[in-house]
């Protein structure tokens, strides 16, 4: 039983960073129609702008703000520098393609990424960085926490599963209750017919990688406050933000979120009950199973293709 | 009427107007009628059958050995033909499929630990070259077409994320298959070591003879190219090719017009497997050992970016992308080499650019002088800026240009680097004159940032090369070098 | 017996039935005109017919024998073969290779015999050229020439809509199906539609059910008419009955929308 917790508060972290990362996916994937490859390598980006940020602030040992502000002041600053990252790479990679063939982006996307991962390593190289976490309040993050059962759940684990889901709500309020939203939502459902009833689409498509890419920040530094990151993360957390998009539904808000948090836990749970080495052939297979059954996604739409 | 007297203001100087007959007949009277020296011979090569051209690109490929003793040079030769190999069986699926496999390099893996297991002492199975090579493909092909199976259904985008995912498994795999079920499967991350060499008519083909890389190997491979470039190309003239190059282009017309797209695909997508697995066996062989980690994202990108480079659907194409790229990729390992070339490029490229307009020409005389000025300055403040600087060569010829500081504070490679990226892109989006004023520090930034930042770290350096090839390829000429210009209409 | 026979066909997406109940019989080297305002469902009949939707009611018969559940290919090669409204050609591809690729469904040479170039498969290539050419000629000296081997985008509206007539034809079918064949064509070229669709019947004798939009060319080309508003066949008949009848009118001029219940 007291496995049986841990392992779902295990759950509950990957799948909320898994879910944040998946929300870009899906986002700019409905505006654009575009898999941005490059998305998962703007989240290690963003885990680094959190460390060097936190270096700037005095470290987590000898910090110069409250812990609290700290930490608020890490996650937005990854969050904003991402979104520059995202709005440079929409306007000089995807932009002058959007009217190539489908496959175009694609590549240009791969290229991307490809071009981040290897810039930051030889920027900072391939070392860990640890934001050791640990040392802020003498590990009172750590130490303290609520007690389900046996299980101590630390209070920093509390933070970033509450961070996430946040940022999901929000998410969530500005695609369904604002005009920037519902002009988003336009554009996905019919880009032409969108752009003909007055929504300016460079606009939609720039303020979707905006938030696309700040959650992938957010992402990012809710990854590291707990494991070491280094520039080679990107492509698997890619790869499984990618997948959770895909089981939830591309296109589909909700459906990342669920997505999201399905990887997280048949990754936890393979780990801590099978092997931790299988972790991947598991989701792997839930991919294929989907694809097999319900090729749409979990709450995505079948596709009517009109002839 | 020449080249460059527009027809009609209707038709674009682009290129080929969608759908007019009129611009056809033009094109086709253009083609016939050189503009320049370049044209003239272009018209002249035409009449050359393609196999006179693949023979004579074989012998001159054979001739290599034999005028290059070094062992590295062969060694990079055979590698240059395997990702020709490679690349070929790449342009099969994404070039006439048009599907985007990214998990093409692990059936490059799926072919070599194949051939590992099946010729080596692992299980002490030691199978004849010329049985183990063909068992090697047909396992490459099914796992292929298993894969493709649940994705066949679907688009582009699913299929590139199955496939990606099943790159990473083969990894995941690979690297825990030394404990699968309590049996060392794949020797895990140490691989899968002494690995029997080919075996061809009673001999064993050895890798080194006398301490220097056998050409024996680079023979075969060069061989195994010739056949399966003959191969394809059949294949592509005839009624499968056309087929698959019809689902590329429209898989509901061509579903409605008799072909089976689904079949038609799992054809492709296992075909471009079963010419990786083959060329897997190649690379075991010579190697005598392989490792998960070779078979990775690195060679995904590199394989694409020839196949892109060279124009995707063309084989010629393909070809050509591999044998730049992969000599490019060695040569970039080599801080010297590495100097030369991007001095070249960037010379080459402002002459290029120049003899479109004069003002380039100012703006490339102006780097220069900026460079000395810079220099001295840079002298004239802290002479320990530009102390790094060589002995003779020209290395040192350059670095009476380029500010080159004998100890790099740990500040500027990020803030060069980041500034070079952002007055790059600043540069593009910038006209006229500003663009040109804008140009100048830019340029020299770049020889900064690649004599001070770059070339320190050759391994990330030349794969950003890589990725930048990329990106402005797909911007400036998706179809490639060799490609056909492609229309597409959604 | 007909040659193709639609009985109580039924397709709705959603909750929008696009063709419902429909009945349809097509006689042997027959000429039949479907029409209908836009949005009748006039091109899901289409589809419905070559299997690229499947009828959630109704059967549809070919030579008397059910062809619903098969795919698309396999209708195609039952002898159902059609064009496209929007043009669906291989734009990258040479006029004359967008012919021969139709030929896929009857040929046989498989991948290694084409690696290896057999006799057998060099003389079915010939075939297949030679069906090519012989299908194309068919438009005289349009898509003849130089044309054969430039790249398909590169023709004009109107001869695209040839060559997609020619594309069908290579499938050796003995339905064509042709969506809007004179659409977007001038005056001029409609006329030369009209006279090209009887002589596809004359030549061919292929069993021709057409969709189109000029009452000219219905009229000109007509055994038969079929009128459909909202997936329902609201008349059937000679195009005089057609074109006369109230209901036909009323779709088309929506006087009383209530009508088509």
């Amino acid at each position: 039983m007291d496995q049986f917790t841990q392992l779902t508060v295990d759950a509950l972290t990957l799948g909320s960073v898994y879910a944040l990362i998946a929300l870009g996916y899906t986002l700019i994937y409905g505006v654009l129609k575009l898999l941005n490859f490059a998305h998962g390598d703007v989240f290690m980006v963003g885990s680094f702008i959190g460390f060097g940020v936190l270096q700037l602030l005095g470290g987590t040992d000898n910090p110069v703000v409250p812990v609290w502000a700290l930490l608020v002041i890490i996650t937005f600053a990854a969050m904003a520098g991402c979104a520059t990252l995202g709005v440079v790479i929409e306007r000089f990679a995807y932009r002058p393609l959007r009217d190539a063939p489908r496959i175009a982006p694609l590549i240009s996307a791969l290229g991307v990424s490809f071009f981040l991962a290897n810039s930051m390593q030889l920027l900072f190289g391939a070392d860990p960085r640890n934001y050791n976490t640990f040392d802020l309040s003498n590990g009172a993050l750590y130490l303290r926490g609520i007690d389900i059962g046996n299980v101590r759940v630390p209070l920093l684990r509390i933070i970033t599963i509450v961070a996430a889901f946040v940022l999901m709500v929000l998410l969530w309020f500005l695609v369904n209750r604002t005009r920037t939203g519902k002009a988003m939502r336009a554009t996905s459902f019919d880009r032409e017919a969108a752009a003909m009833m007055g929504i300016d689409i460079d606009r939609v498509i720039v303020f979707t990688f905006v938030l696309g890419s700040a959650l992938a920040g957010a992402a990012g530094v809710l990854f590291a406050v707990r494991v070491p990151t280094t520039v080679s993360i990107g492509f698997v957390a890619g790869l499984k933000g990618f997948t959770a998009a895909v089981i939830g539904g591309i296109g589909s808000i909700p459906g990342a979120m669920a997505g999201g948090l399905i990887l997280g836990f048949a990754e936890s749970y393979t780990q801590g009950y099978v092997s931790t080495k299988w972790s991947d052939l598991v989701v792997f297979s839930i991919l294929i199973a989907f694809m097999i059954f319900r090729p749409q996604g979990l709450l995505g739409r079948p596709d009517i293709s009109k002839v | 009427m020449t080249d460059s007297t527009p027809h009609s203001s209707s038709i674009p100087a682009s290129g080929p107007a969608v759908g007019q007959d009129e611009w056809v007949a033009r094109h086709a009277a253009r083609r016939l009628m050189p503009v320049g020296p370049l044209r003239t011979v272009e018209e002249r090569l035409r009449i050359v059958p393609w196999w006179a051209w693949l023979v004579l690109f074989i012998a001159a490929m054979s001739l290599l050995p034999v005028v290059e003793s070094s062992g590295y040079v062969r060694r990079v030769g055979f590698d240059t033909v395997l990702y020709m190999l490679l690349a070929l069986g790449l342009n099969v699926v994404v070039g006439w499929g048009g599907l985007l496999d990214l998990g093409y390099v692990a059936f490059y893996g799926v072919g070599a630990y194949a051939y590992a297991l099946l010729d080596s002492d692992k299980f002490g199975v030691h199978l004849p070259t010329l049985v183990a090579v063909p068992v090697v493909v047909v396992i490459g092909a099914v796992v292929g077409f298993l894969l493709g199976l649940p994705s066949r259904r679907l688009t582009g985008d699913y299929l590139a994320i199955v496939t990606l995912f099943f790159l990473q498994l083969f990894q995941t795999v690979m690297t825990n298959g030394d404990s699968a079920f309590g049996h060392n499967l794949t020797g895990g991350p140490n691989g899968i070591l002494r690995i029997d060499p080919l075996h061809l008519f009673g001999h064993d083909l050895t890798v080194q003879h006398q301490g220097v890389f056998a050409v024996s190997y680079f023979y075969v491979a060069l061989g195994f190219f010739a056949v399966v470039f003959v191969a394809l190309r059949f294949v592509n003239s005839s009624r499968t090719g056309r087929a698959w190059r019809s689902l590329r282009e429209d898989p509901l017309a061509a579903e409605a017009m008799g072909m089976p797209v689904n079949w038609l695909k799992l054809m492709s997508f296992s075909f471009g497997a079963a010419v990786a697995a083959l060329t897997g066996t190649l690379f075991a062989a010579l190697n005598a050992s392989v490792f998960p980690l070779t078979f990775y994202f690195v060679l995904l990108i590199t394989v694409y970016t020839m196949v892109i480079l060279g124009g995707s659907g063309s084989q010629p194409g393909v070809v050509a992308g591999a044998l730049i790229i992969s000599p490019l990729l060695e040569m970039l390992r080599d801080p010297g080499k590495s100097r030369i070339i991007f001095f070249a490029v960037l010379i080459g490229g402002v002459g290029l650019a120049a003899r479109r307009s004069r003002t380039l020409g100012v703006a490339a005389a102006a780097t220069i002088a900026f460079g000395f000025a810079v220099h001295e300055l840079a002298r004239a403040i802290d002479a320990s800026w530009v102390s790094g600087e060589k002995a003779g060569g020209f290395a040192g010829a350059v670095d009476h240009w380029v500010v080159h500081p004998a100890q790099l504070a740990s500040w500027i490679p990020p803030v060069s680097y980041i500034g070079l990226i952002a007055a790059t892109l600043l540069v593009t989006t910038l006209h006229g004159r500003l663009r040109l004023v804008a140009l100048v520090p830019t340029l020299y930034l770049s020889a900064f940032v690649w004599e001070n930042v770059m070339l320190a770290k050759p391994e990330p350096a030349r794969y950003i090369v890589l990725g930048l090839i990329l990106i402005a390829l797909m911007i400036l000429r998706p179809n490639g070098l060799l490609g056909e210009r492609r229309v597409e209409i959604v | 017996m007909a040659l193709l026979e639609l009985q109580g066909v039924s397709l709705a997406f959603g909750g929008l039935k696009v063709v419902h109940d429909l009945d349809l019989q097509v006689e042997e080297r027959e000429i039949v005109s479907v029409i209908g305002p836009n949005g009748a469902g006039k091109t899901t009949l289409f589809n419905l017919i070559t299997g690229i939707y499947r009828p959630q009611a109704g059967d549809i018969m070919l030579d008397g024998a059910s062809i619903v559940g098969l795919e698309p290919h396999q209708i195609s090669r039952r002898g159902i073969s059609r064009t496209f409204q929007t043009l669906r050609l291989f734009l990258n591809m040479s006029v004359k290779e967008n012919v021969m690729a139709a030929a896929y469904g009857h040929t046989r040479a498989g991948i290694f015999r084409s690696m290896l170039r057999t006799p057998g498969m060099r003389r079915e290539e010939r075939e297949i050229e030679a069906l090519a050419h012989e299908r194309l000629a068919f438009f005289g000296e349009r898509l003849m020439g130089y044309r054969w081997d430039q790249p398909a985008f590169s023709l004009s509206y109107a001869n695209r809509r040839r060559l997609e007539i020619a594309r069908a034809t290579a499938t050796n079918p003995r339905i064509l199906l042709l969506d809007e064949p004179a659409a977007g064509m001038n005056p001029a070229e409609t006329h030369e539609i009209t006279e090209l669709i009887a002589k596809l019947r004359e030549d061919g004798g292929y069993t021709i059910l057409v969709i189109e939009h000029d009452m000219h060319v219905v009229e000109g080309i007509s055994d038969r008419v079929v009128a459909l508003d909202h997936g329902i066949k609201i008349a059937e008949g000679s195009f005089e009955s057609v074109a006369t009848n109230e209901k036909v009118v009323e779709a088309y001029l929506g006087l009383n929308t209530a009508a088509t219940k």
